[in-house]
């Protein structure tokens, strides 16, 4: 089965996907690319300005496609990217088993007729492959206008550092307001007042910070009602050594990241000092969140098998919610050899997946040991970066316990360790042993992941 | 002052901080200790305050358990395999497609007939599962315990006796009873007449039921007992039906003589005179409504021997395919009350008339092998569906050829047609998937994929876990 660039030329909605879509048609964009054994189906990953890179795949029979990707344009470049390839044989397409997220979106493609290619196309005005192509004008630039541009870029950067500085003063004062007036009150009405001072934020131009504020009521609502007091003052403590940590170092690239914006994938992917680990990872789990500001977050969870390199990754993708359900990257479990570039940090932790190898997946193997010592691991993250508000960490041998009033423990073999475990578990991890554990720990409770145990590899929420 | 003091000093200071701010009050003067730390500034030092003991409460207070804490027992291991690692992910999404269409749990018994279980993390009953095959008892008795404030009982595996019926946790139990009653029929009655009455009525219910297996004139005095005194109507209409199957049904009564007045025996033939047994229409809704009702308390025995037949005589003299209704009640009246061969005479019966859509009616009481032949009889010679022909075959058909069936050649027919959407066919390919063998699932994916699916077709899923599954299961 194949198809020919006049049909990819018809499906782009304009010619600006077009273009876009010949930047994509070249093989150092895409890894995983294959087809079905009859040619019918043809997939492959192309990475792209997230964490992760998207997938993408089309059913040649009718050119129905879908791509993981946020873009509200259908069909995305990254299709229009992939038919490019194929229709010119760019690279090759190795017949394969189709992998289980070509088959999930096969499944929901069930009761919708296949897209037909053109028709629903927008009329946006001729369309043409070879004006893709063509490069743009290239033009030397005028050494007047460098400086000029980059003196108005640096003034930018001032001002918005100002504007931050004002914005976590109003911060600060909102903070010493919730004591003043009782942090009974606070808790009562939290969504409401988070809110306000979360719009004063992004107005200030502090818009990570902005969306931390405005997840915390519903952090401080899934703890039990008694321990709600204490979770606050954690929460607002957090909040005022980020704005303490900020203004003593406005510039520095990690508490910039968590208050105002984070670099570009290009900046990190540049920087020489962010850390690449060239590793075999598994994925422990993904998750997905709608928050308040109107962005999904899709969070997926690593876990470096090999000796050497941060032992956790995160990678971490935002998109808009209007842009609809979108398509998991990873499966949990699923391993793979691959490099990741770490944001530059104390402690790295969120990553960008820059290679991922195909072969397939790897051959089963341990865990690495677990943390040195619990404690250590929960408090150690906190001396590099106080503000942190999840902890990854991997639990020795233990057990699920449950108390009288129906929550879940989880303790060590030793007894040595206890901790409240925040969520339901799955009914087989509270009837095993567990080996090892991977869990998130984060206002003071913790988050299975996932765990290995003699029935094997388990998820936390299977 | 040491390091550990200072902890606990810090630690019984919290509490007058956090009483102080929850209600609005400055909390500076309770942590003393912290002075030079907080300043003089009383905003400032509220500030420093909260950043300070926000970092202690979060990192050095963890919670600790109120109360003993329960450990749950292992997951026992089952007495069948789990599926291999790799079939895992598909027999998954199957169970996830199911589920949307509500159905039940084809999968779980098509796994046990082959001879293998669901992987514990992917599926696990629940302990009101009743539908679960016996395999699961224990995970079923497992998932009692977990929802059961304390576990009393203990796990045994020993032989059912009336003396160690407390050991055992009900699905076990039931699944050890009907162990029993396949070896030693008199023993599992002698345990059930000492036990029976202490259960609950559904209970009791599901338990008698178990009687059908190797039901014989032993079981006689036992079930007029129950039929007699028991306190529940359902069970003691079941003791009555399972009675009636071994021909000790109720004697005829006007209900009886009332029903059969519905229908007519005549003679036809010149030569080779035999007998019909015709139904005479109701002519009014009421007479249906009464016919409908007078069915629901009939026993065959005393049914036939109203129009002066053997049970025999009356299956092999009734008028099949005329009267729908009267068909379907004299069905469900052979399953109450028929002997196991009254069962299999109805089933040859209706194969060979015209009205093969009974036989699901009647399947549940035929043996494994008779319901795969019957279902096989029914595609190739009467054209039902595979659907059809999945629920006559049950979880252990093993058919080697379905798609050369007329519903194979419709199947192939509704898939190649030019408006054919990927939705269609989902429910007619999951039964092709569940009643083939292992060989007849592969041969069916191969003409399927060269009549135009795609491999990795979803539609495929059930023929595809089939054809990669070996057979462990025994032959039915």
């Amino acid at each position: 089965m194949a198809i020919d660039l006049k049909a990819v030329e018809q499906l782009a909605t304009d010619q600006s996907s077009l273009k876009a879509a010949a930047g994509l048609a070249k093989p150092g964009k895409w890894s995983g690319v294959g087809a079905s054994g009859d040619g019918a189906l043809i997939w492959g990953e192309c990475a792209g300005s997230g964490a992760n890179p998207y997938r993408v795949m089309a059913d040649l029979r009718d050119l129905g496609n879908k791509c993981t990707c946020p873009s509200r344009k259908f069909p995305c470049k990254h299709v229009l990217g992939l038919l490019w390839l194929n229709a010119e044989q760019v690279l090759p397409f190795p017949p394969a088993d189709t992998p289980a997220w070509v088959s999930d979106w096969l499944g929901r493609r069930r009761g919708t007729p296949a897209a037909k290619p053109a028709n629903n196309a927008p009329q946006g005005g001729e369309k043409d492959l070879r004006a893709a192509r063509a490069g743009g004008p290239d033009v030397a630039e005028d050494p007047k206008d460098v400086a000029r541009r980059e003196a108005q870029a640096a003034k930018r950067t001032e001002e918005t550092e100002r504007a931050i500085l004002d914005a976590l003063d109003a911060l600060e004062q909102w903070i010493g307001d919730q004591l003043r007036m009782g942090l009974a009150g606070f808790i009562d009405d939290a969504t409401a007042r988070c809110r306000r001072i979360a719009a004063r934020l992004v107005d200030g131009k502090a818009a990570v910070l902005a969306g931390r504020i405005d997840e915390l009521p519903s952090r401080l609502l899934a703890l039990p009602a008694g321990d709600r007091p204490r979770g606050a003052v954690v929460e607002l403590g957090k909040l005022v050594l980020l704005a303490r940590a900020f203004r003593a170092a406005p510039r520095d690239a990690e508490t910039r990241r968590a208050v105002a914006a984070s670099e570009t994938r290009e900046t990190v992917l540049a920087d020489p000092r962010a850390p690449r680990v060239d590793a075999h990872w598994e994925v422990l789990a993904e998750q997905v969140q709608t928050r308040r500001d109107g962005l999904v977050s899709q969070t997926a969870w690593l876990l470096n098998l090999s000796a050497a390199g941060p032992r956790f990754a995160m990678l971490l993708d935002f998109f808009p919610a209007s842009a609809g359900r979108r398509g998991s990257v990873f499966t949990p479990g699923e391993r793979f050899h691959g490099e990741l570039v770490f944001y530059p940090s104390q402690q790295p932790l969120r990553a960008l997946l820059v290679r991922r190898d195909a072969g397939g997946e790897l051959p089963p193997s341990e865990w690495p040991l677990a943390d040195a010592t619990i404690s250590d691991a929960l408090t150690r993250p906190l001396l590099a970066e106080p503000w942190a508000i999840e902890i990854p960490l991997l639990l020795p041998q233990g057990r699920i316990a449950r108390d009288d009033a129906g929550h879940n423990w989880w303790r060590s073999t030793d007894g040595m360790a206890t901790l409240p475990i925040a969520s339901e578990v799955s009914s087989l991890l509270c009837g095993t042993d567990l080996t090892r554990t991977a869990a998130i720990w984060s206002g003071n409770r913790l988050a299975i992941l996932a765990a290995q145990t003699p029935w094997g590899r388990i998820g936390g929420h299977d | 002052m040491t390091e550990v003091i200072e902890a606990e000093t810090m630690l019984d200071a919290m509490g007058a901080v956090l009483t102080r701010w929850t209600m609005g009050s400055a909390a500076a003067p309770a942590a003393s200790f912290w002075r030079a730390e907080l300043g003089d500034d009383p905003t400032e030092a509220e500030l420093r305050l909260l950043a300070l003991s926000g970092q202690f409460l979060g990192a050095a207070v963890t919670m600790e358990p109120g109360a003993t804490l329960r450990v749950l027992p292992d997951v026992p291991a089952l007495t069948l395999p789990t599926l291999p690692e790799p079939l895992r992910p598909l027999a998954r999404r199957i169970l996830a497609a199911k589920k949307q269409a509500q159905s039940g749990t084809e999968l779980v018994h098509f796994l046990a007939a082959r001879g293998w279980t669901m992987h514990p993390a992917d599926w696990m009953p629940a302990a009101a599962d009743d539908d679960a095959p016996d395999v699961y008892a224990t995970w079923r008795d497992w998932a009692a315990i977990a929802a059961a404030d304390g576990a009393a009982r203990r796990q045994t595996n020993d032989r059912l006796t009336a003396d160690n019926w407390e050991d055992f946790w009900p699905a076990a139990r039931k699944a050890a009873l009907a162990g029993l009653r396949r070896d030693d029929p008199s023993a599992a009655r002698g345990v059930l007449e000492a036990r029976l009455a202490g259960e609950t009525a559904d209970t009791r219910l599901r338990l008698l039921s178990l009687l059908s297996e190797r039901l014989s004139d032993d079981d006689v005095t036992f079930l007029e007992g129950i039929a007699a005194n028991d306190r529940a109507p359902k069970v003691k209409a079941l003791a009555t039906s399972l009675l009636g199957r071994l021909g000790h049904g109720p004697a005829s009564g006007e209900d009886i003589a009332e029903l059969a007045g519905f229908f007519s025996v005549r003679t036809k033939g010149l030569l080779r005179r035999s007998r019909v047994v015709q139904a005479e229409p109701p002519k009014t809704p009421a007479q249906w409504q009464r016919r409908k009702a007078l069915f629901e308390g009939a026993d065959l025995a005393a049914f036939s021997g109203a129009l002066g037949l053997a049970p025999q005589e009356l299956i092999a003299a009734w008028d099949w395919n005329v009267d729908h209704a009267a068909d379907m009640a004299l069905i469900n009246v052979i399953v109450s009350s028929g002997t196991d061969a009254h069962v299999t005479q109805a089933a040859d019966a209706i194969s060979q008339g015209d009205a093969t859509g009974l036989i699901a009616a009647l399947a549940p009481r035929l043996s494994p092998a008779e319901r795969a032949r019957h279902a096989e009889t029914a595609l190739h010679s009467h054209g039902i569906s595979f659907e059809l022909a999945q629920q006559v075959a049950g979880p252990a058909a093993r058919l080697d050829d379905p798609l050369s069936a007329p519903a194979g050649k419709t199947l192939l027919a509704a898939l190649q047609r030019d408006d054919a959407k990927p939705s269609d066919q989902f429910a007619e390919l999951h039964a092709l998937g569940l009643i083939a063998s292992r060989d007849g699932a592969q041969r069916s994916l191969q003409r399927l994929t060269g009549a135009g699916l795609l491999q990795g077709d979803p539609r495929l899923d059930m023929l595809r876990l089939n054809a990669a599954l070996d057979d462990n299961g025994a032959n039915p």
